[in-house]
Formats: C-alpha cells, sequence, structure tokens
C-alpha cells in the first residue's frame, strides 16, 4: 500500500510540460531526471510560537512610519541608527542579525499585519484562535490536527501501526501543541530529550462509557505510543546529525532545534515539530530605560533569530533546506502606542516569519500604517487572515488540495504564493469531481456541503452512531453542478454521525463530529 | 476530551442534599476530592460520622505555621524562626532572597503533606490556579499572597477580589503598579474581569465580549491608578505594603460600559477600586463564572448543557443569597445528590501534586528528621512536581494551568508521554526504590505504617480491598485485583501472608519479619502506581 500523507496523490507523471533546471530547458520524458523534489511527502513544517503577543513593531520596524513611531513610542522605540536595514521601508531589531542574513540569503520571509477579524485581547481566547485556525468559540481542534484527521482517520486508536509507524508531530517539550489536536486525539508526541530511553508500563484498561472510561482508554493509547514513538525517535535521533556550530547551548530554542535537526536527519517521518518560546506579554520592561536596544524583548527576539539561523545554517550543512520550512507565529502584536512602564499592552495584527529555501517573496503585505496622534488602545489592523497564512502553507508545502484545505477553515480561503519556490516539478492534485466536504467539521449549529452532482436524484442522510437515519435534508432530484447546502444541525446530540450522498455518479459518506456551542 | 464517544451522562443532575447510602465508596469520593490523599482510617472515620458532619469537618481551615529559616543564607532571621516579618540586609539581598524562596517552596509541599482532614489545601490550589500570580521578588510578598487566599478560602469572595486587587505580590505581577494616571497599564483590569470576576462571553461586537467591552478594560485601568508598592526588599520595613497615591490616580470620571448600565465611576480616591468591585458584582454572571470554576475544579471539566441549566444557577444563587460566601457554595456541592453520582467518579486527571501526595498522604508519609533535612526533602518533592508540569508558587501563566481550562483536554494535559513516564518514575522512587535522599537519610512511603492503618491487615484479600478503595476512584475489576494480590504474594497463597503479617505484628522491631511484608506492599504499590486508574480522582 502507498504510503499516504498530507499530499495523496501526488501525479508525477501527469507533468509533461517543459521546465528550466540549473538554466537548462529540459524536456520532461523520465522522471528519474526531476527527482529533487520528487515529492513533497518527506516535507517537515517548524512551527515556532511565541507566547505572549510579540511586539512586531520593535521586531519588524517599517522605517517609512518612523516619524509618527516616535511620537507613538517615545520611550521604547528602537534609534533609527542601529536598526538593521532590510531594504529602503523595512528594518529589523539590531539584535536580530541572523535573521538579517537569512534575509539577505533570500531564506527569511515576512508576512506583515497578520491577524484575524475581530481581534480579542485576550491571551487565551487569541492563542485558542491561531492554533485551531477557527473563530467559532470553543473550538476543539487545531489546524494542523484536522488536516491529519482527514489524512489518518481513527487516530489515536490505530496508531502507530505497520505504515505509519512515527509521530506524525513532535512538540518539543513538555506540553503537547493544541493546534495539532485532531478530533480523537492530539497528533503531537511531546519530547524533551530524544536520545532518553522510553519503555513504561503497558496497561489493559476498558473504555466503559463513562468520563473515566474514557480516561483508561486515552491513558492507555498513551502508553503504548510512548513507547513505540519513543523508541522510533530514539533510535532517529541518535542516528541522526548535527553540523552547525551556532547554536548557542544557553539559548533553550537553539537546543530544541539542534534536537529536530538531528531528528529529521536520522530519518524521523514526523511532518511537523511545535516550539515554544515565551515571554513576550511585555506589559513593563520591554526596554531598559536606559538602553533601548537592551530589555526582555530584546533578549527574546535575539534568541529567536539565533536559533533560527543557526538551525537553517545547519540544515544547509546537512543538505536538508529543501525539506525543512518554519513559520513563527504570536496570538497578537501589541498596541501601537508605549506605555509609561516602558512596555506595550496587548494589541492586534503583528508580522510573522517565514524560513527556509523555498520562499516565493521576501516581504508580503505593506507596511502599517501609523498616524501621528495617539490613539488609546489602538492596535495595527489586519491585513492577512492568519488562516489564509495557514492555507496556502498547506498548498505550497504539502500540497494539500485546496478543496480539502477549505474544509479546514470557516472562511472563504485566499491563497497566497508563500512556500512554492521548491515546487517547480510537481503539480496541484486536483480533486475528483465525486468529492464531497462538509464544513466545518465538528459542527455546532449549522454546516456547509458541498457536493457535486449530475442531473439525477441525490439522497442526503444524517444517521447516527447506531446507523439510524435521524434527519434526510435532500431527497429529490437536482440540477447538475456544484451545490453548497446548509444544514441546521444544532439540534443533534453531541457525538459521531455520518452523513450520506446517495446518487447515482457515486456515494459519498463523511464522518461528522457534532459538539456543543 | 469533547467529542469522544458517547459519555454515560449523570444520572442525577439534583442538587438537593444527598440522601443515598452513606459508604466507605462515597466517604472516599468526598475526601479524593477536597483532599490530596486520604488514608484508610481517614476514609473510615468519614463513614462513620456520616456526610453533612464530615463536610462541615472538611470546610475549615486550620492555623499553620509560617515557612521556617533553614539556611545559613537567610542572615536575617535565626534557624527555625520565620522570615517572613523580617527585614532585608543591605548590600547583596541575593543570598537572602534565595534562602526565602527555598523554604517557600518547601513550605507549600509540606503544608499540602500535613492537610489533616480539611478542604484547606485544595481550596488554597483552587485559588492560586484562579489569581495565577508567581511569585514575586520579595518573598514575604509572595507568603502575604498565599496567605491572603488561605485566609479567604471559604470566605467571601467580594472581600477576596477586593483585597487581591491591591495584594502587592498581584500589583507587581499585573502591572498595577506601573498604572498611572498619565499612562495607565491595563493589565491587571482586563484580567480582573476576563480571569477573576464575571469572565468573557463571546465576542459579539468589535470590543464587546458579552460581559464586559474593551471600553471597561480602559475605564478600569484608570479606576485602579494610583497604587503602588513600598517596602519590597526593604532593610527597615518588615513587610511589604500597597499605598495609594493620589498624584497618580486618574481622577476624571470614568464610564463603564452598557454591561455595566453605563455607570459613571467618579473619582473615590483609595476606594474607588472597591466601588468598581461593587458594581462588577451586581452583575450576576460574576456567580456563574465562579460557580463554573468551581465546578469544573471539584467535579468535572465537561459543563454539559444540563449542567449549565441544573447545577451551575443553582450554586450561583446559593453564592448571591449569602453574599459570596464560598463556603456556602460548597457545602451545597460537596452534599448534593449530584457531587455523588456514579458516573462523575474518576472524572478528572490528578494533577502533579494530586499525584505526588496520593502517594504520600494516604500512609501520612512525612520526612521526620531535623528541619533542614526536612525541608530539603519537600524541596526535592517540589522539583518532582515541577518537572511533571506543575511548579507551585509559579503558575505557567495569568491563566493558571491549562489543565482548568483549555479545550478539549483539559485535565488530560497532565499526560503525555513525557510526564507519563516520569510519574511513573516518582512512583517506583518512593515506593519500590530508595526514595529522596537527603544527606544520607531517606524519605519515601512508610509501608508499613500504611498497612497497619487498613482495616485487617493480616487477610491478603482485605489488604487489596482496603488499597484499591484508597488508590482507585471506582471498584476494580476482580481480576486486576487477583493480579495485585498476586503481586503482593508473589504468588504465595493467602495463608502464607496471614502468618508472616502474625509473626510480624507481634515482633514489630525484629526486621527480618518487618522487611519482607514491607518490601511485598511497596512492590504492590509500585504496580498500582503504574496503574491508569490511580491517574485519576
Amino acid at each position: 500500500m502507498k504510503r499516504r500523507d498530507f499530499v495523496k496523490n501526488v501525479s508525477l507523471a501527469s507533468v509533461a510540460t517543459p521546465f528550466m533546471l540549473k538554466g537548462l530547458q529540459f524536456q520532461t520524458i523520465a522522471k528519474e531526471l526531476f527527482e529533487t523534489p520528487k515529492s513533497t511527502e518527506d516535507r517537515v513544517l517548524v512551527i515556532v510560537r511565541l507566547s505572549g503577543g510579540n511586539d512586531g513593531l520593535n521586531t519588524v520596524i517599517p522605517l517609512d512610519q518612523y516619524d509618527n513611531l516616535m511620537i507613538q513610542r517615545p520611550n521604547i522605540i528602537i534609534p533609527e541608527s542601529s536598526i538593521l536595514t532590510l531594504n529602503t521601508n523595512n528594518g529589523l531589531h539590531p539584535v536580530m542579525t541572523g535573521m538579517k542574513n537569512m534575509f539577505d540569503q533570500g531564506k527569511l520571509s515576512i508576512i506583515q499585519n497578520v491577524g484575524y477579524p475581530e481581534q480579542n485581547r485576550s491571551h487565551f481566547r487569541s492563542m485558542d484562535i491561531w492554533d485551531s485556525g477557527l473563530i467559532t468559540a470553543n473550538a476543539s481542534t487545531g489546524w494542523v490536527g484536522r488536516n491529519f484527521d482527514a489524512l489518518y482517520p481513527n487516530f489515536p486508536t490505530d496508531y502507530p501501526n505497520s505504515t505509519y509507524t512515527d509521530p506524525f508531530a513532535i512538540s518539543m517539550g513538555y506540553q503537547v501543541a493544541a493546534n495539532c489536536q485532531g478530533l480523537m486525539g492530539n497528533f503531537s508526541h511531546t519530547v524533551e530529550d530524544p536520545t532518553a530511553a522510553y519503555n513504561v508500563a503497558s496497561s489493559n484498561v476498558v473504555n466503559d462509557g463513562t468520563y473515566f472510561g474514557s480516561h483508561m482508554e486515552f491513558l492507555a493509547t498513551i502508553i503504548d505510543q510512548t513507547n513505540s514513538y519513543g523508541a522510533k525517535i530514539q533510535a532517529a535521533a541518535n542516528a541522526g546529525n548535527s553540523l552547525s556550530t551556532l547554536y548557542d547551548p544557553n539559548n533553550p530554542l537553539a537546543v530544541q532545534l539542534k534536537n529536530v535537526a538531528k531528528m529529521i536527519s536520522g530519518g524521523l517521518n514526523s511532518k511537523v515539530y511545535v516550539l515554544n518560546i515565551d515571554g513576550f506579554d511585555t506589559h513593563d520592561s520591554q526596554v531598559l530605560s536606559t538602553d533601548v536596544t537592551a530589555g526582555k524583548h530584546s533578549d527574546l527576539v535575539k534568541k529567536l533569530s539565533d536559533a533560527i539561523s543557526a538551525f537553517q545554517d545547519d540544515l544547509n550543512l546537512l543538505g536538508l533546506e529543501q525539506r525543512v520550512a518554519g513559520m513563527t507565529y504570536s496570538e497578537f502584536g501589541r498596541q501601537i502606542a508605549s506605555n509609561a512602564s516602558y512596555g506595550t499592552d496587548h494589541g492586534d495584527a503583528a508580522p510573522l516569519f517565514l524560513f527556509g529555501s523555498c520562499l516565493n517573496s521576501q516581504i508580503v503585505g505593506p507596511n502599517p500604517v501609523i498616524g501621528s496622534q495617539v490613539v488609546d488602545q489602538l492596535g495595527i489592523p489586519m491585513q492577512i487572515d492568519f488562516r489564509d497564512v495557514y492555507a496556502s502553507i498547506l498548498k505550497d508545502w504539502f500540497h494539500v488540495d485546496s478543496t480539502q484545505i477549505q474544509t479546514l477553515f470557516e472562511h472563504q480561503v485566499t491563497f497566497y504564493n508563500l512556500l512554492g519556490a521548491c515546487n517547480v516539478g510537481l503539480e496541484e492534485n486536483t480533486l475528483s469531481k465525486d468529492i464531497a466536504i462538509l464544513y466545518p467539521n465538528p459542527v455546532y449549529e449549522t454546516a456547509t456541503l458541498k457536493f457535486n452532482s449530475e442531473n439525477e436524484w441525490v439522497k442526503v442522510d444524517v444517521i447516527d452512531f447506531s446507523g439510524k437515519t435521524i434527519d434526510n435534508p435532500i431527497d429529490s432530484i437536482i440540477e447538475p453542478g456544484t451545490h453548497s447546502i446548509m444544514l441546521n444541525l444544532g439540534h443533534l446530540q453531541t457525538g459521531e454521525y455520518i452523513i450520506s450522498i446517495q446518487k447515482q455518479s457515486g456515494n459519498q459518506s463523511i464522518k461528522m463530529i457534532k459538539v456543543k456551542n | 476530551m469533547i467529542p469522544e464517544e458517547i459519555i454515560e451522562t449523570p444520572v442525577s443532575l439534583n442538587m438537593s442534599p444527598y440522601s443515598g447510602a452513606w459508604t466507605k465508596e462515597q466517604a472516599a469520593h468526598l475526601l479524593r476530592r477536597t483532599m490530596f490523599g486520604a488514608t484508610y482510617q481517614q476514609i473510615q472515620s468519614c463513614v462513620t460520622d456520616g456526610m453533612n458532619a464530615s463536610v462541615t469537618n472538611l470546610l475549615s481551615v486550620p492555623v499553620i505555621n509560617p515557612p521556617l529559616t533553614t539556611s545559613a543564607n537567610e542572615g536575617i532571621s535565626a534557624f527555625n524562626t520565620t522570615w517572613v516579618n523580617s527585614v532585608y540586609p543591605s548590600g547583596d539581598t541575593l543570598p537572602t532572597e534565595n534562602a526565602r524562596v527555598y523554604s517557600l517552596a518547601s513550605w507549600t509541599m509540606e503544608k499540602i503533606n500535613k492537610e489533616g482532614f480539611s478542604i484547606a489545601e485544595k481550596m488554597c490550589l483552587f485559588w492560586h490556579n484562579h489569581f495565577a500570580a508567581e511569585a514575586t521578588f520579595d518573598s514575604r510578598a509572595t507568603y502575604n499572597y498565599h496567605n491572603l487566599i488561605r485566609t479567604h478560602a471559604l470566605g467571601n469572595f467580594k472581600q477576596l477580589i477586593k483585597e487581591i486587587t491591591v495584594d502587592p505580590c498581584i500589583l507587581f505581577f499585573l502591572n498595577g503598579v506601573s498604572n498611572q494616571s498619565f499612562s495607565p497599564n491595563e493589565n491587571y483590569a482586563r484580567e480582573l474581569l476576563e480571569l477573576y470576576t464575571i469572565g468573557k462571553g463571546p465576542l459579539i461586537s468589535t470590543g464587546d465580549y458579552t460581559n464586559y467591552k474593551e471600553q471597561d478594560v480602559s475605564a478600569g485601568s484608570k479606576i485602579l491608578t494610583g497604587w503602588t508598592v513600598d517596602g519590597m526588599k526593604s532593610t527597615t520595613l518588615t513587610s511589604p505594603f500597597a499605598v495609594f497615591n493620589p498624584a497618580y490616580h486618574d481622577i476624571s470620571n470614568k464610564t463603564l460600559s452598557s454591561h455595566f448600565n453605563n455607570t459613571v465611576v467618579s473619582d473615590g480616591g483609595d476606594i474607588e477600586y472597591q466601588n468598581y468591585i461593587d458594581i462588577i458584582f451586581q452583575q450576576p454572571e460574576v456567580a456563574h463564572f465562579i460557580c463554573r470554576k468551581i465546578y469544573r475544579y471539584f467535579v468535572n471539566y465537561d459543563l454539559t448543557t444540563d449542567v449549565e441549566t441544573n447545577v451551575i444557577p443553582i450554586l450561583a444563587q446559593t453564592l448571591i443569597d449569602n453574599n459570596y460566601s464560598i463556603l456556602s457554595v460548597m457545602q451545597q456541592l460537596l452534599t448534593s445528590e449530584h457531587f455523588y453520582d456514579i458516573s462523575l467518579k474518576g472524572t478528572i486527571i490528578k494533577n502533579p501534586c494530586e499525584l505526588l501526595f496520593s502517594m504520600l498522604n494516604t500512609s501520612q508519609s512525612s520526612p521526620n528528621y531535623d528541619l533542614a533535612t526536612n525541608y530539603e526533602m519537600y524541596l526535592n518533592i517540589y522539583s518532582f512536581s515541577g518537572n511533571l508540569g506543575q511548579s507551585y508558587l509559579s503558575p505557567p501563566n495569568v491563566g493558571g494551568w491549562t489543565s482548568y481550562y483549555q479545550l478539549p483536554s483539559y485535565s488530560r494535559l497532565w499526560i503525555n508521554s513525557t510526564y507519563l513516564k516520569q510519574r511513573f518514575d516518582v512512583g517506583a522512587y518512593v515506593s519500590l526504590y530508595t526514595g529522596i535522599q537527603v544527606n544520607g537519610n531517606y524519605f519515601k512511603i512508610n509501608a508499613l505504617q500504611l498497612l497497619n492503618g487498613l482495616s485487617n491487615p493480616a487477610s491478603a484479600q482485605s489488604v487489596i480491598n482496603d488499597l484499591c478503595l484508597v488508590f482507585f476512584p471506582k471498584a476494580i475489576d476482580t481480576l486486576t485485583k487477583t493480579t495485585l494480590k498476586t503481586i503482593m504474594l508473589n504468588g504465595l497463597p493467602d495463608f502464607e501472608w496471614s502468618d508472616q503479617y502474625i509473626a510480624y505484628s507481634n515482633d514489630t522491631s525484629n526486621s527480618s519479619l518487618s522487611n519482607p511484608i514491607k518490601t511485598r506492599i511497596e512492590t504492590v504499590l509500585y504496580r498500582i502506581f503504574q496503574m491508569p486508574e490511580f491517574q485519576t480522582i
């Protein structure tokens, strides 16, 4: 059986157009000619979370707004002369020399003014939104997790198995990653020290259908995964390598990224690595009163910049640059005006970084516009929806079908060209016409069912756990084309259902999860 | 985790007093939720005393000693005396402060270890998670904060909020000290609404979180201006204290949003914050918010529609009717039919403190050496807890530990492959292995003390039954009990155990008789501590 991945059915044989390789034009005949990239199957995404809400305006400084920034944040603004200039309009915090070099080498992208509509300034709510990729209240899954759910059904019960021996995602440290939360379990496996031996006692408790029973099943699964995933991780970390000399052993993020490099180079097949660096909630003493280029925020962005540039150096030395890309994110930016305690309060949109050697462009989006009047509580308005960044990464980097991507989000997705520069030789996989999608899923009140039909009789049923038909929203002959119908499901009990679509041109069924609001 | 599968919902949502059977099962459930680790004898006397008397006894907060000096680095206070009202040395305060931080950390573990028959320590951790302040740079202020939440642990919630608002530790933690009229710092004002009192509802329009608006955060920050702290790390003042500085206070009128009836808060000087809190508490949502949190901590993470409809409003009304007395809510909850519903047993995965002290307190095992050694041993336990994801004195963020708020996993966040292995390792360490070693002294579970407190230590079957009652939240199947007994007896028939125990009890100082018994109990504990059932309460 072919190993499925983020990408299903990437067909290389369908590529028949001329393409450029090292300046020479080839007519593609044999797939052996374009081994790199063979597919996106072995690609890795590294996600670095900056917890607390990073002050974007002191990280990526809009040079064309500098005069007004002086008015807004006179006590924390970085002196113009010490800013690391990237181009006429953009500069980095002076300690971010590592990332500045990456930018100069084309290995760093800045996506400006990323946020979401109706910004929420609670850390918790905002981080939930960023991790889930959903604005819906009480979202229970993460954006990475939902994508994995579509590809690896029955996780975690049926995993690991002989086909999928490795964790789908790795969360460095002690906490599972909320963005990897799937419907039934979290796809991320925590790793503090990848070389540590794992062997814990197994268990054979049963789930008796109570909260307690459900916990028992969860614990038994974690025990099994701990043992089998642990052995694979240990083997990979021991077999793997790290060649860069730039990692600072006193920088925790750098140490973790070095371990990530070892695991990747040692052959671990995990698709996503999630790392965290916290402390960005700089309400006070963001800068030193005696030196605005030093202080809490300076220390943090230096660690970030040093660690990521060391990692990129390592990937280069290990020959892994084409396989690994990364992104940073933070729950929100901070307010435009600083406060009197040399800090900044919770704000709205902020820039995020992409890194790797397959970037499409270096600066995405215009600089924020800073006014000349101080407005109480004002943040940077969103220009790029964070969900579109996720969607574009899934499309560019993992070649997930755009229709499938749409099912992961509530809004109409817009794709940007972000990480597609290494995709020569790959074509987007189009979804066959007999696919049906339901979104959002899990469902709270309403969901949209999208499917194609000929001019034919179509019957859509909502079927419960026991096989009983609960609802029958469509049972008629309908016109040919793509249909979007709104299902009102607020009355259903929470639990699992099947949406069954029966028609002559092909039947489909979708597992649906109903959750309470 | 939602959704998971069809979950059996509580049979009873009835909040009227529980009137069913009162046996060891119900008593053990009550104590598992209100204490860190009840002994078999405590369960037994809870049965004897009955539910009402037991709950009354649990709902009191015993007086405890403050943290003591054990290190020469302290510099100011004498050995075996407390430093909580002592000045700092002039010059380098770091050695003193480090000594105090360690002392405080040991103290937090000691007070849980010696909790007695009381809900006090569970309540203290509840409030520490609610007002999730990190230790500040003057340990006296940190201690005072912990003392404050202990003093009001079962007291008046409104009064607690008022005192917390001007608590020096909190004033530093949420930047109240730098919140000044000419540049408000919103940090505390936001968390007061979002996390401490009324909670954030859905965002219904720009800046409107259903229960409050950004406007209220902004107004609140102005109301709270002017407070600062004096005496931090002072060489002359014996305790830090909050100071109101009128020059830094915003005297303008602050207009609250429609969620607070557009109330205008005019200048009220140093009691203006109290006026504001009174206005917040006029909203019944405050009572709902804190009762939900109590429910999640003491009953179940899953606030089902049924619970929202039938349980939370009853508790909230009780809170309001009793002038925000937390005791009244706890009394109602812990004697309600709903609380004892069978489907609500084992719904909570133990937090690291609950895990560790369910191993130690169930046998009343405490380090019993000189003060410095005992404190050092508690410091070891403190670091175990930290490695498992919970450092008392240092919640991970302002919202507390994620397990108490993070959808959908809640207490499952205490478990992952890293933590689970460490949980098992710690269990092995304090049961079968040598235990914590300090200066050649050892501290681990006192297995014989545990055994001798059971109903019939000479009967192997009875021992296993009692251990299952003490360590598991629900009845265990016969096969598992047989397996545990086989481990305890090393495959021998039951009478061999009886013979060995009787021989030992006739000559308890004979280690050649006691050691084999002790090792068998430790071996079965080692296994119990690795069972998934043990991870829950």
